[in-house]
């Protein structure tokens, strides 16, 4: 009997030895995604490079030479997304896919700024060229260039919060300028890329002529957002900057803020659940008039005047049966398997070195825009145009002609398709 | 004023948050930490009822409590019946179930922002200058309908009268006929109603996400840790203790600490009076 269970156990240990260890075909490429994958932006931007797979393999691949490689997506989750997961376990997951999978090129990343910049050591020590697509964190360059050689297999292909903050100020500018709105307060979630984006608009507004009326960071886990909500009630303040990426605590905040009938405009740098799509649904009609910035262009809504992103979100649509959750970031995602294909191509090779050397001289035009790396391995963002850089969009929640909430894009004028539409309560 | 308000409502929030677990643990002496879960769960299963069958909202709560208290029934004669009276294995088997509950969820996909529930009643009123919305005012009635209710029921209905009796000594109830695992499987089905009705009350101000059964769970303890483990007064009062900390921290010290104080009082509560302010079940001990 004891000889039979020990047969068991030993057959059950192979298969799961088996089981662990990969092996990929010789004709396959193998794109590592270690994410928080039940968080709305790991799964969209899942779903985008899914896509992106998808569109590539169906066109014959990636070609190396004379031979086509068929693209292979292996998913890790990170967890980073949920508040009670530690930096470390996240790297942990980070490390098992490397050495699972041994994927040729990471691509989405970190969700979670502080497992970001923690991970930046993992990637350089495997070398492998990693594009990351959701984190926003300007610590991200500060770490990279602090030892560009070592950290030269990381790039990032979307925002980062200095960009956020860039497109948030030139808006506040606007509301400044075209309604005299100069009171704000600022909610922010306390993790590295919100306090960043929330701190440059707290700078910008002060330097401005603004009066900051309020700077409050709320813990990750958050679920009571009276307090400050209530003092903004109090101080008349005009406009609310909230930036706030983990969807539970974003959820609360917004049904507060309907609920507790705030009269301030709010501008969202960053609220899934009044950004997204499906708000009208989840929230209601309290999402009426509130401003969203989508990082990059094409994460959500398509826009009339770049048709790459209405043709993605289209493709996106059909094959997935909705529009993607989160507004952002979803573009870079489905960006970064092209870049990283031409990239290979250009190279002529899978040798990570020589892939590394041809996305440094990446000039891609694609649905957030141009994209080109600066010296840090960053997208270059800019405000004036996508022929240029990559670009982001505010829309504003405002009823169309049958009564329907719809998404208008107001910002910048080059992407704009309506006005900004002040609250009657403000008026 | 709006802090008293808001204090108000937090702090019922919480005690409903824990009104289940205090319920389980006061008649069977189980600490089901499968609480949370159970918690979120009854809120999926509206939210279910609502959006896949298109069904009413009462019905889908309905449902969802039926649904709960069979869950809390059957884990009793399915995991807890064969470990009954081991505490730490009691422990271990509430904390695992809800854990697989919870990954199952997540595993499932049922993360995002599509997971909300409308709120059962709406529209707000204004009251002395502060904004408050029905769906806030149906917490508070909510926690006054489930204190009262279970004080009702505790002491005049035939069942009630088994738990408390089973709450003061296992032995002598026994002794006068009432069959012990009976009491106990009840009060867990109990304590898992009493989570879907406490659900239906909190979860329509907020999105869902499986992580909430954690957090509830973290705030069901604190609670219940501060008034007493198994007394409802307890509850009432460590939801209040709790509430108001976290109020009053949010405005002296910035509401980034707010998310501590419960764990704070955890640890305070266990170091200088470990039965809490209502609890009885160390006292002696602790005078010893």
């Amino acid at each position: 009997m004891k000889k039979q269970i020990f047969c068991v156990l030993w057959v059950i240990l192979l298969i799961s030895w088996v089981g662990s260890v990969t092996t990929f075909a010789a004709d396959e490429i193998v794109l590592g995604i270690p994410t928080s994958i039940y968080t709305p932006f790991g799964k969209e931007n899942i779903k985008a490079v899914q896509l992106a797979v998808e569109e590539i393999n169906s066109k014959g691949g990636v070609k190396v030479g004379d031979k086509a490689y068929k693209l292979k997506v292996q998913i890790a989750d990170t967890r980073g997304g949920e508040p009670t997961t530690p930096v470390h376990d996240a790297l942990m997951a980070y490390e098992k896919l490397i050495t699972e999978h041994k994927p040729h090129a990471i691509v989405v990343g970190a969700f979670r700024s502080e497992v970001l910049i923690a991970a930046m050591d993992i990637v350089a020590k495997y070398k492998i060229p990693h594009l990351g697509t959701i984190a926003q964190t300007p610590k991200f360059q500060a770490q990279f260039q602090t030892d560009p050689q070592k950290y030269k297999y990381l790039f990032r292909v979307t925002t980062d919060a200095a960009i956020d903050a860039m497109y948030a100020n030139a808006m506040l500018d606007k509301l400044k300028k075209d309604f005299n709105l100069n009171k704000a307060y600022f909610i922010y979630q306390d993790t590295l890329w919100a306090k960043a984006f929330a701190g440059l608009m707290s700078k910008h507004v002060k330097e401005t002529g603004w009066e900051e009326l309020g700077f409050d960071g709320y813990a990750a886990g958050a679920t009571d957002f009276s307090p400050a909500l209530q003092k903004i009630k109090e101080q008349k303040a005009q406009v609310i900057g909230m930036v706030w990426d983990v969807p539970l605590g974003a959820g609360i905040f917004t049904k507060q803020y309907a609920s507790m009938k705030v009269p301030a405009l709010l501008f969202a740098g960053l609220v899934p659940p009044i950004g997204a799509p499906q708000a009208p649904k989840t929230i209601g009609p309290a999402v009426e008039y509130s401003l969203n910035l989508e990082f990059p262009v094409g994460s959500s809504l398509p826009l009339k005047k770049l048709p790459k992103t209405v043709e993605f979100l289209e493709n996106f649509k059909k094959k997935f049966g909705d529009l993607p959750e989160a507004p952002a970031v979803n573009s870079s995602a489905y960006d970064s398997v092209y870049i990283l294909k031409e990239a290979i191509e250009k190279a002529n090779s899978l040798n990570a070195d020589d892939i590394v050397a041809a996305l440094e001289k990446t000039d891609y035009k694609g649905v957030s825009g141009r994209i080109r790396f600066d010296k840090n391995h960053t997208a270059i963002f800019g405000l004036e145009n996508p022929n240029e850089t990559g670009v982001c969009v505010v829309f504003q929640w405002q009823k169309d002609e049958k009564g329907n909430l719809v998404r208008v894009p107001v910002f910048p004028e080059f992407l704009a398709e309506g006005k900004v539409i002040l609250p009657p309560w403000m008026k | 004023m709006s802090l008293l308000i808001y204090g108000l409502i937090q702090s019922v929030t919480l005690a409903l948050y824990a009104v289940g677990f205090s319920l389980v643990y006061g008649v069977s002496g189980i600490a089901n930490f499968s609480h949370g879960a159970i918690y979120i769960l009854s809120g999926y299963l509206i939210w279910a009822g609502l959006n896949l069958f298109n069904l009413p909202y009462a019905l889908s709560f309905v449902i969802a409590i039926f649904l709960t208290s069979l869950l809390g029934f059957s884990l009793y004669w399915l995991l807890l019946y064969r470990v009954r009276g081991i505490p730490l294995a009691e422990l271990v088997v509430t904390f695992a179930s809800g854990v697989a509950i919870l990954e199952l969820m997540t595993w499932a996909g049922f993360s995002g922002i599509r997971y909300s529930l409308p709120p059962v009643v709406f529209g707000s009123l204004e009251f002395l200058g502060i904004s408050l919305d029905y769906q806030r005012l149906m917490v508070l009635g909510t926690g006054i309908f489930l204190v009262v209710g279970l004080y009702l029921f505790v002491h005049h209905t035939k069942i009630g009268l088994a738990f408390r009796a089973m709450a003061q000594s296992e032995r002598t109830a026994l002794s006068i006929g009432i069959e012990s695992d009976w009491v106990g499987s009840l009060s867990m089905a109990l304590g898992s109603a009493v989570s879907a009705v406490s659900a239906v009350a909190i979860l329509p101000l907020g999105i869902m996400e499986p992580t909430i059964g954690y957090e509830v769970l973290i705030y069901a303890l604190a609670v219940a840790i501060v008034g007493g483990l198994e007394s409802t007064p307890g509850m009432v009062a460590g939801g209040f203790v709790t509430g108001y900390g976290q109020l009053v921290t949010a405005k002296l010290f910035g509401p980034k600490w707010m998310i501590i104080v419960p764990l704070l009082i955890i640890i305070l509560v266990l170091a200088i009076r470990p039965s809490g302010i209502f609890g009885k079940m160390k006292e002696l001990e602790e005078r010893v």
